[in-house]
């Protein structure tokens, strides 16, 4: 095969309107040239200085897995105590995230690939408190995949012909190579990311066991990187098995040691959910009581550990470790 | 196998599905719930080399059932002895690789077409209602070979034309408008089933094929905003078995979830089945 002879024209032939995240690749890569760190210092601090050194108002969050599912809990439970404002959330594979951080005054706008719609939604929505950009759940991970390849956009597949593009920053253009229509995508570089692993060490080399949605690729895409691990190991253990090492050190900013972090949800091979906090938090997201919510789980306490102490208490985590018996493949 | 006696509108659905499914093909189940359920029920009753992934990249597992509540994935006792761990974006990837025979969805509203709106009713960005956005549907619908939708037989929710689309069907139903819209060629729609009825799709628009006993066409057509095709032979559908509610309701949806317990029960009066 050779290449045509007559260069190919490439047009647009469709344009989604809405607003996205500036695409910045060189500003990105000077963003990693200029504040992170590439020496093997510890990185270990508490999830209060991660996030009032590494959350600012006005930074495009994206958190991974959810509030069920290994969410980073104990650092979204610190954006909401320290009242963060006019974030734009990456709102992929999401239940509850989303309503509970616009209904506490942090999130305004979110990119949608799924969030629950519920009553603290429509309000925002209608009170003009929030902004809704849609995408997909596999089209906002393909974004963050172009941002962590540090390219500024990415032909995807899927997502033509749909109301969404219309209302997103995705173009349909012809493909230069084979003159077929492609949509192409813009890539994701977020201010933030906030991830939960299973091990990390001091440095940030982190070990993420099981499933996930987007863990390394928003690790890698984003320009600040939060990692809360349930344990703190050595960075010999690192050393011993470095094929487990999903995310490597020096794109991590902030390690929290934050034990039973994903609470009330399933972190894994650690610990199941506790059914009760799951259905207790769904309940305030539907029936509009994310307030409530927040001053009993939330807002009463200086730390994670202290809700967990004083609310949660020792029997029911030890219980939730206890019954989490699939624990094959939740190790290196 | 025993006719059943008693069950729910929405066990229906989910048992109508598990007759599709086939041996030896993969399955992209959307979310958990209502797909999920049927294509575990397929594959424990009827299809054993059925294979599914689900859209955290998990690719076949054995799951521990049940599930614990809104645990179906991620969480271990979902992804219990997969092939393979990988995240979403293996799972859409694999999809636009052609991987995926099928793709399983639910949706709130579905047109003429087998467009799919999870996203918003009434005009969007009016005053209508937002619902939770298309999740892995898009993809699913866009890149698996075939995809079987599940819906409810209700006309504000089998519409002309949807209000949104979050996931394509045929699009606007003319030959060749998927790729145009840069998708994959030879994709798309493949059935539709309801509690009431089955539909496949004659020159990219909905027809009905297959009812269930209880039901008649004129009672389904009373349920569609528009009329949809109807094939010169409607089949009657087989009513659920003994042994697939047995599975549903003591290992898959055991906390009457997805079996809208609240709605449409259908029961046998020792000489027909009727709608209670």
């Amino acid at each position: 095969m050779t290449a045509p002879s007559a260069p190919r024209k490439l047009s647009i032939l469709r344009e989604g309107t809405s607003q996205y995240l500036a695409v910045d690749p060189d500003g990105f890569r000077a963003h990693i040239r200029d504040n992170k760190q590439r020496a093997l210092k510890s990185r270990l601090m508490t999830a209060k200085e991660a996030v009032e050194r590494f959350v600012s108002d006005g930074d495009y969050l994206t958190y991974e897995c959810n509030y069920l599912m290994r969410g980073p809990n104990e650092v979204v439970h610190e954006i909401i105590r320290q009242g963060k404002k006019r974030l734009w959330a990456a709102g992929k594979f999401t239940y509850v995230d989303v309503a509970l951080l616009v209904d506490a005054g942090c999130v305004s706008r979110a990119d949608c690939g799924f969030f629950l719609s519920a009553p603290p939604i429509d309000r925002a929505l209608k009170e003009g408190r929030l902004e809704v950009f849609e995408y997909s759940n596999v089209i906002m991970t393909l974004r963050l995949q172009a941002g962590a390849m540090g390219v500024p956009f990415l032909p995807v597949r899927s997502f033509g012909g749909t109301d969404g593009f219309d209302h997103s920053g995705a173009k349909l253009i012809t493909d230069p190579y084979t003159g077929d229509p492609i949509t192409i995508v813009p890539a994701l570089n977020p201010d933030v990311a906030v991830i939960h692993a299973h091990q990390a060490d001091v440095f940030g080399n982190a070990r993420i066991f099981g499933t996930g949605v987007s863990d390394v690729e928003s690790a890698l895409a984003s320009k600040k990187v939060i990692i809360s691990a349930e344990e703190i190991v050595e960075t010999a253990e690192i050393r011993r098995n470095p094929g487990a090492t999903s995310i490597p050190y020096y794109a991590v900013d902030a390690v929290v040691h934050s034990p039973y972090g994903s609470y009330p949800g399933t972190c894994p091979g650690y610990y199941g959910s506790d059914p009760e906090g799951v259905f207790e938090v769904f309940r305030a997201i539907m029936s509009d009581q994310v307030q409530p919510y927040l001053d009993k789980w939330i807002r009463p306490f200086e730390t994670f550990e202290q809700m967990l102490d004083e609310r949660v208490g020792k029997p029911k985590l030890e219980a939730m470790r206890a019954r989490e018996t699939a624990r094959e493949g939740y190790s290196a | 196998m025993t006719r059943a006696e008693a069950f729910s509108e929405r066990e229906v659905a989910m048992c109508t599905v598990a007759h599709l499914i086939e041996d030896g093909r993969t399955y992209w189940a959307a979310g958990g719930g209502t797909p999920l359920y049927a294509v575990l029920l397929g594959q424990k009753l009827y299809a054993p080399d059925a294979q599914y992934v689900t859209e955290d990249g998990v690719i076949s597992p054995e799951p521990l059932l049940p599930f614990e509540p809104m645990m179906t994935m991620v969480a271990s006792r979902a992804v219990h002895h997969a092939l393979q761990w990988g995240t979403m974006n293996s799972a859409g990837v694999h999809a636009q690789l052609g991987h995926m025979d099928y793709g399983v969805l639910n949706t709130l509203q579905v047109d003429q077409h087998g467009n799919i709106n999870s996203t918003f009713l009434g005009e969007y960005g009016g005053s209508g209602r937002r619902f939770g956005g298309p999740g892995g549907a898009d993809t699913i619908a866009a890149c698996c070979w075939r995809t079987i939708l599940i819906t409810d037989q209700d006309r504000r929710k089998f519409v002309k034309q949807v209000d949104f689309i979050s996931s394509p069907g045929f699009l606007d139903g003319t030959p060749g408008a998927r790729e145009r819209a840069g998708l994959p060629r030879d994709t798309g729609p493949w059935r539709v089933v309801t509690p009431w009825a089955m539909y496949d799709y004659s020159e990219r628009r909905l027809r009905l094929i297959a009812r269930v006993p209880w039901v008649s066409v004129e009672e389904i057509l009373a349920e569609c905003e528009w009329k949809p095709l109807v094939a010169s032979e409607v089949q009657v559908l087989e009513p659920p078995t003994e042994e697939e509610l047995q599975l549903l309701r003591t290992e898959l949806d055991v906390r009457g979830q997805t079996t809208d317990a609240a709605g449409g029960w259908i029961t046998w009066d020792g000489e027909q089945y009727v709608r209670a």
